[in-house]
C-alpha cells in the first residue's frame, strides 16, 4: 500500500515536471499561483462599453447558458453602443473564443448593467437589463432568444439611471422580489451634486405572477446591491452600496423585508453604524468561516471588508480588509501616491486550494487625477492564516484598462475559474485560467436546483466539508458591480478525493450530508434529493 | 540635525523615522506624526519642518498610511506603543480616524490635527487660514480693480474649503456688490477644481456676457490658469486674476502680468509650528497664541491656531525667490519690466 503511494506520488511529480508549465508557488505562503492568460485576441469579442460620463459607471456582463450546452454564455452591456449575446464555443479545457449572436431584441443601447435571473420559473432563464432610461426584463425562449416582458409581468421599467440589481424569493411565493439601484437623478435641479434617485423595490403581485407597484427607498447614489441573509434568519436582507462622490452625507444602507410590510431600513439603533464610501461594489462570503456572510464593499481608496460581529440579532460590522490583506487601495504595480478605483469584485477559488480568493476589477473613473490611471485588477489569494496576498502580477494579469464589471465562472468546463472583464473604452478582457495543466487542486462545480419555482435556489446555503473544514456559500442573484452569473457553484478541494456536501434549502429544510467525488460536475435537486453528475460535451454546438 | 531611518516594524510594514541630534543625547519625548500618504510630495517639505520645530525637545516617530485609512487606525497604535508623548495626525479620512483619536486621548496622549479638521473635543487644529485665502484674493483684484463686473471662479462643490474661500472673498467684496460698484455677472463651481472645467465655465459666461468681464475671483491657480486660458482666446488677459497655492506655472503668470495674485501656504511654517505644538502638548505646556474655536461642521469647541498665508503679487514676488520656493529663472522667465525681484 504504502509502496503504491510513493510510486503514485512518484509518477505524479514526473507528470507535474513534465508539464509545460510547473506550477508557480509563493515561497511565502507556499500557496499555488494560478496561471491566467489572456485569450481576447482570439476570444471573438468585439463589443465596447462606451460613452460620455454616463456611462462612466456601469458596464456589466450577464454570464449564464442559453442554449442548454453548460457552456456559460456573455451579454454585455454596451452604453451608447448596442448590448450584445455572445455564445460560448470553447471546448472542454480549450482557449475561450465565442461567437456573435445574430441580431435580436437583447441588442439595444443604453444598457448600463445586466443579470441573468429566471423570473418565472420555467427553467429558461430570463434578463435584467438595466438601462439610462427604461429597465427591461426579458423573458427567454430557449435557443438564445429572448422577447421584453415588462407588460407581461407587469414591470414597472421607469426612466431613471439605473445601476444595480438583486432578487430574492420570500417565503412561499411563486415570484421573485426585484431591488433596483438608481444612481444620479439626471433630471433634478443642481444635478449631479446631491442629486439621488430612489431605488425601487418591486414585490410580488397578491395574485403571485406578476409584480406589484414598486416601493420606493430611500438611496443615496447606489452602485450595488445584494439581497443576502446577513444572520442567517432564513429571510434575506437588502444590502445597499451607494457612492458618496454625489452625495457627500449618504451612507451605506440594510433594508429588512417583512412578509405584507414594507420594507425598513435598519438605522444606527439597530446597531447599524453609519459607513460613507464610494461604494462600487458587493462581494459576499463566509470569509473568516464563522457562519455569517462577510461583505467585501469597493470603493475608491480604502475597499471594505464588513465582517458580523453580533448573534445574529443585530447588524454589527467591523472593517477587516487591512488585517487580512485585502484594502488593495492603491496599484500593486507601482509605488504611487495615486490611489485605486475598484469596481467588480467576487470572491472565487482560482487556485481550487479550498482557500476563497478575491478578485477586484480596477480603473480609473475616467482621467480622475487625483486617482491612478494605470491601476491593474487585483487578484488576491488566500493564505492558511486567513490573510491574502497580492498575485495578479504572478498569474499574469498585467493589464490597466479601465475594468467595470467582471464575471468569475468557467467558461470552458475544466473545472478551473476564468475572468471576463468589461473594459471600458475597450474589447472585453477574458482570462483563461490554466491551472489544469499545474494540477494545482481538485475541485467541484454544482449546481442546486428547486423544481417548483426560484429554481436557481437563491438564498440556499451549500456546505461542503472536506477534512472536517466546512465552506459555506449562500446562494444569491445580484451585487457585483453591473454584473451577474447564474449557473454552477464552484469549490476548491484542494488535494481531498472526495467532499461531503450539504444543501440548507430557503425554506431551512437541510440536506443529509452527501459524499461526492472530486472534479465532476453534479445537479443536485431539491425536490427529490436526486443528485445527477454530468460531463460536459464537446461543444459541437450549433451557431447561433 | 540628521535624521536616520532607524525602526522597521515588519508586523505592519510601518517606517519609523527618529530625528537626534547629532552628539546629543536622544531627548526626553517622542513625537509621533501619522502620515496619510507620504508619497504625495508635499508632506517631504512639511517633515523637515516638523523636524526643525521639535528641535532637541522631542524625537521624531513616523509611520505612513500610504492613502489607507485603516492602516492610519493601526499606524497611530503602533506609534502610541512604541511610546509617543504626543501625537500629529493628517488624517486621510477625518472621521475614519476618530477611534484612533480616542484611544490616544484615553491614553493620555495628547492630538494635533494637522492641516485637515479632526472635529473631537480637546484635539488641537493647526491649519492656514482658508477663510483668510478667500479674503487675501478678493483684497488684491479689488485693489487692481475696485469697480466693473467680477466673475466668481469657485472651486469643487464637494470640498468644504471651496465655500470657506468663497466666504472669505465675499466678506471682502459684499460692500462693494451692495453698493453696485461691483456687478457679478457670472458665478460656477469647478468640478474637481480641474482647470479643464474651469475654463470651460469661464468660455461659457464670456460667451453669455459678451465679454464684459473685468476681474476675475478664481480660488486657486489651478482654476486661474484655465480663467487665463479663457481671457486670452478672447485677446482679454492681462485683467485682475486671483488665485492660490503658489504654483509654479502661476507664480510665473504673476510676473508676466497675467495673473494678480497666488495666495502662498508656506508650509515650512505650518510645519515648524506644529512641531513646536506638539513640544508643549507633550509637555502639558500652554500653547502660545492658540485660541477657541468651533467653526467646524459639529461644532466642537477645540483649541486652534490658523497660520496666515502669504499674498504673492509682483510687489513682494521675492519672497518665494528668497524662500527658495521656487527658481528665479522659473519664475521670471518672460516677466514684465515692473516686477523688481526679476531684475
Amino acid at each position: 500500500m504504502r509502496i503504491l503511494l510513493i510510486i503514485g506520488a512518484f509518477f505524479l511529480s514526473m507528470v507535474t515536471a513534465m508539464a509545460e508549465n510547473a506550477p508557480l508557488i509563493d515561497e511565502q505562503s507556499g500557496i499555488a499561483i494560478p496561471s491566467m492568460i489572456s485569450d481576447a485576441a482570439i476570444s471573438n469579442l468585439r463589443t465596447k462599453y462606451e460613452g460620455d460620463w454616463d456611462y462612466f459607471v456601469g458596464g456589466g456582463v450577464a454570464a449564464f447558458d442559453c442554449n442548454d450546452d453548460h457552456y456559460p454564455d456573455l451579454y454585455f452591456a454596451g452604453g451608447e453602443s448596442q448590448a450584445q449575446l455572445y455564445i460560448n464555443q470553447s471546448t472542454r479545457g480549450g482557449a475561450l473564443t465565442f461567437a456573435k449572436a445574430k441580431a435580436q431584441s437583447l441588442n439595444l443601447d443604453k444598457v448600463v448593467a445586466t443579470y441573468p435571473i429566471d423570473i418565472d420559473s420555467d427553467g429558461i432563464v430570463d434578463l435584467m437589463v438595466l438601462r439610462l432610461g427604461e429597465n427591461i426584463l426579458f423573458k427567454g425562449l430557449g435557443n438564445c432568444q429572448f422577447e421584453p416582458a415588462n407588460e407581461q409581468w407587469n414591470f414597472d421599467g421607469g426612466d431613471e439611471w439605473s445601476t444595480a440589481f438583486s432578487a430574492t424569493w420570500e417565503a412561499d411565493k411563486k415570484w421573485p422580489t426585484l431591488a433596483i439601484g438608481n444612481y444620479v437623478d439626471r433630471k433634478a435641479e443642481g444635478t449631479p451634486w446631491g442629486t439621488c434617485s430612489d431605488n425601487q423595490l418591486f414585490r410580488p403581485s397578491a395574485s403571485d405572477d406578476g409584480f406589484a407597484t414598486a416601493q420606493s427607498l430611500k438611496a443615496y447614489c447606489t452602485l450595488s446591491l445584494l439581497f443576502s441573509d446577513w444572520n442567517r434568519s432564513g429571510t434575506q436582507s437588502l444590502r445597499v452600496s451607494n457612492d458618496r462622490q454625489y452625495n457627500k452625507n449618504g451612507r451605506e444602507q440594510l433594508w429588512r423585508l417583512a412578509a405584507d410590510k414594507s420594507a425598513t431600513e435598519f438605522t444606527r439603533k439597530d446597531g447599524f453604524k453609519k459607513l460613507n464610501i464610494w461604494g462600487m461594489g458587493i462581494a459576499s462570503h463566509d470569509v473568516n468561516a464563522d457562519g455569517y456572510p462577510d461583505y467585501f464593499l469597493t470603493s475608491m481608496g480604502d475597499n471594505k471588508l464588513r465582517s458580523y460581529v453580533g448573534n445574529g440579532e443585530k447588524p454589527k460590522y467591523k472593517n477587516m480588509a487591512f488585517k487580512l490583506g485585502i484594502t488593495a487601495h492603491k496599484p500593486w504595480s507601482e509605488e504611487s501616491a495615486l490611489l485605486s478605483t475598484a469596481w467588480h469584485a467576487q470572491f472565487a477559488d482560482f487556485n481550487n486550494d479550498a482557500l476563497i480568493d478575491l478578485f477586484i476589477a480596477k480603473g480609473n473613473v475616467d482621467q480622475m487625477p487625483d486617482f491612478a490611471q494605470h491601476d491593474p485588477n487585483n487578484l488576491l489569494l488566500g493564505k492558511l492564516d486567513g490573510r491574502f496576498f497580492e498575485a495578479a502580477d504572478r498569474a499574469g494579469m498585467h493589464a490597466t484598462k479601465l475594468t467595470r464589471g467582471a464575471a468569475i465562472v468557467d467558461l470552458n468546463l475544466d473545472g478551473q475559474l476564468d475572468i471576463v472583464e468589461v473594459n471600458r473604452n475597450e474589447f472585453p478582457g477574458v482570462l483563461r485560467n490554466l491551472s489544469t495543466s499545474h494540477a494545482l487542486g481538485n475541485w467541484i462545480a454544482l449546481d442546486i436546483r428547486r423544481l417548483d419555482y426560484n429554481k436557481s435556489s437563491i438564498g440556499a446555503w451549500i456546505e461542503v466539508k472536506i477534512n472536517g473544514k466546512v465552506q459555506r456559500k449562500e446562494i444569491t442573484n445580484g451585487g457585483g458591480h453591473a454584473s451577474g452569473s447564474l449557473g454552477s457553484h464552484h469549490f476548491g478541494m484542494a488535494t481531498a478525493k472526495q467532499a461531503d456536501i450539504r444543501i440548507i434549502w430557503p425554506d431551512g429544510q437541510t440536506s443529509d450530508w452527501m459524499t461526492m467525488n472530486a472534479n465532476q460536475f453534479a445537479t443536485i435537486n431539491k425536490q427529490d434529493s436526486a443528485v445527477t453528475f454530468w460531463s460536459p460535451s464537446n461543444n459541437a454546438k450549433m451557431m447561433q | 540635525m540628521s535624521v536616520k531611518k532607524l525602526l522597521m516594524s515588519a508586523a505592519l510594514g510601518v517606517v519609523m523615522t527618529v530625528s537626534a541630534t547629532v552628539g546629543a543625547v536622544a531627548a526626553d519625548l517622542k513625537v509621533g506624526v501619522s502620515w496619510s500618504n507620504f508619497q504625495e510630495e508635499r508632506w517631504k517639505t512639511d517633515e523637515k519642518a516638523i523636524i526643525a520645530g521639535l528641535g532637541a525637545d522631542a524625537d521624531y516617530i513616523s509611520a505612513d498610511a500610504g492613502g489607507s485609512p485603516e492602516k492610519q487606525l493601526a499606524d497611530i497604535e503602533s506609534l502610541i506603543a512604541n511610546g509617543a508623548n504626543a501625537l500629529i495626525i493628517l488624517a486621510m479620512d477625518t472621521e475614519a480616524v476618530m477611534p484612533a483619536v480616542l484611544n490616544a486621548q484615553a491614553e493620555g496622549i495628547p492630538v494635533l490635527g494637522y492641516d485637515r479638521l479632526i472635529e473631537a473635543k480637546d484635539v488641537f487644529y493647526l491649519t492656514f487660514d482658508n477663510v483668510e485665502v478667500g479674503r487675501m484674493q478678493a483684497r488684491a483684484v479689488f485693489a487692481a480693480q475696485p469697480k466693473g463686473n467680477y466673475v466668481f471662479i469657485k472651486g469643487s462643490p464637494t470640498d468644504p474649503n471651496a465655500d470657506f474661500l468663497h466666504g472669505g472673498q465675499l466678506e471682502i467684496l459684499q460692500a462693494a456688490i451692495d453698493s453696485g460698484d461691483i456687478k457679478i455677472v457670472g458665478e460656477q463651481y469647478t468640478d474637481g477644481w480641474k482647470p479643464e472645467n474651469a475654463q470651460s465655465n469661464m468660455e461659457q459666461i464670456l460667451t453669455a456676457t459678451d465679454n464684459k468681464v473685468d476681474a476675475v475671483v478664481a480660488s486657486n491657480d489651478g482654476t486661474a490658469g484655465g480663467v487665463v486660458a479663457a481671457l486670452t482666446a478672447q485677446g482679454m488677459e492681462g485683467i485682475p486674476v486671483s488665485g492660490q497655492d503658489g504654483d509654479h506655472a502661476a507664480l510665473n503668470r504673476v510676473a508676466r502680468g497675467l495673473q494678480t495674485v497666488s495666495v502662498w501656504k508656506d508650509v515650512r511654517v505650518l510645519g515648524k509650528k506644529a512641531g513646536e505644538i506638539a513640544v508643549a502638548l507633550a509637555k502639558g505646556e500652554a500653547v502660545m497664541g492658540s485660541a477657541k474655536w468651533s467653526g467646524g461642521k459639529k461644532g466642537v469647541e477645540m483649541d486652534a491656531i490658523f497660520v496666515a498665508p502669504v499674498p504673492i503679487t509682483k510687489a513682494n514676488f521675492n519672497v518665494v525667490i528668497d524662500a527658495g520656493h521656487i527658481a528665479k529663472d522659473v519664475a521670471c522667465a518672460n516677466a514684465n519690466a515692473d516686477v523688481a525681484a526679476c531684475k
